[in-house]
């Protein structure tokens, strides 16, 4: 697998917007603009997915990742609206002593890595035979393909491929996934519930409810129902 | 004098080519480098996780980190496809697999996020000590 011509000029300009994107994602004061450059970095890692002629898995990383996780995290944002370290009063990272121990083992991290990919690689392409040089382009690769309506480009099969492979070897924790969804989807609704929203569906002790009401008035409805309940079968 | 300059030109000239080698890799980038920038995104991800007090910023640290995996499952699944492994497609349903969970993670880490917020009127970690003893 070596890239070659436009392809690799394509990749070192994403790799390195991807790793500027993510760098700034950890370092931005303002957590919006931490969130929009790691939509940036989302973004050359899915272009970097093209390069890799993943289409179908950029695809979904860009509706998935861009169009719905990172909204959800651009509302939570903007729901706990924290100003004090965006206005420069807070530190925006831990004790210094910390954030050293954590670099030292970052760079420990880096070294183990870099020698594992630089061995491990040789290794891999020692045993798969891997004859050195460019290989076929992508045209050439694509010739017996369909062209598109605007005749500028062939129709890919990868995603075809993709689905056809997803159900026949991964229909069972495809189906798992489905359910991972629904109690993720159950879970944060229950999570996020106001105090006002468990009371009106009956989901507080009346002791707890009775506490809450004497700091929040707009729960005295909710109590008022409860005490009745609780003390007709006293009288 | 000569007898230094030869020893000094031959120098450049290795260096030079050198350069040269290089200057392929560059032009022809292969598996490796997808392994190394996959590496040095996770780095970037750990070191945020680990150094950032905004939790929001530590999720997103954590979406950084899935994300350099997803990297690397793609670059050996075309590895494989040109190798002519018929598996070759597993890397690219692992990574479909990842992205959900990321998603269901991210639900629910913003859902206690919001809940925690309502609660401590924080979203900084080192103000959440509510367990330390």
């Amino acid at each position: 697998m070596t890239l070659s011509g436009w392809e690799a000029v394509f990749f070192w300009i994403f790799a390195i917007a991807a790793i500027f994107a993510g760098l700034l994602t950890v370092m931005a004061r303002n957590t919006v603009h931490s969130a929009l450059f790691l939509i940036s970095s989302l973004v050359s890692i899915a272009a970097l997915f093209i390069i890799l002629g993943a289409e179908f898995i950029a695809g979904v990383q860009i509706l998935v990742y861009v169009g719905g996780v990172m909204v959800l995290f651009l509302f939570v944002i903007m729901l706990v609206n924290v100003g004090l370290e965006e206005r420069g009063d807070a530190p925006i990272f831990n004790r210094s002593a910390q954030v050293g121990a954590s670099l030292f083992f970052c760079l420990l991290m880096v070294g183990g890595l870099l020698f594992a990919v630089n061995n491990g690689v040789r290794a891999l392409e020692n045993r798969d035979q891997v004859k050195d040089g460019p290989t076929e382009s992508p045209a050439d690769r694509d010739k017996s393909l369909a062209v598109t309506a605007t005749r500028t480009s062939r129709l890919s099969k990868e995603t075809e491929r993709v689905g056809a492979s997803l159900y026949r070897y991964a229909a069972l924790p495809f189906e798992v996934a489905s359910v991972l969804l629904l109690v993720a989807i159950i879970g944060s609704v229950m999570l996020a519930r106001t105090i006002k929203q468990e009371a009106a569906t009956d989901d507080l002790a009346p002791e707890v409810l009775q506490d809450e009401a004497k700091r929040e008035p707009e729960l005295a409805p909710f109590v008022h129902e409860e005490g009745e309940s609780v003390s007709d079968p006293n009288a | 004098m000569l007898s230094t300059l030869i020893p000094a030109l031959i120098l450049v000239e290795n260096e030079g080519s050198r350069l040269q080698t290089v200057w392929d890799k560059v032009q022809h980038p292969d598996l490796s480098k997808f392994l190394v920038i996959a590496a040095i995104l996770f780095i970037i991800g750990v070191a945020g996780v680990l150094t950032r007090r905004n939790i929001i910023v530590i999720f997103m640290s954590i979406e950084l980190i899935l994300n350099a995996a997803n990297l690397n499952f793609i670059a050996f699944s075309r590895y494989l496809l040109q190798t002519n492994n018929p598996n070759a497609l597993a890397g690219q349903i692992f990574t479909v697999f990842i992205i959900v969970v990321a998603a269901a993670e991210a639900a629910i880490g913003l859902g206690i996020v919001i809940a925690l917020y309502r609660n401590k009127e924080t979203i900084l970690l080192d103000q959440i000590d509510l367990l330390k003893w």
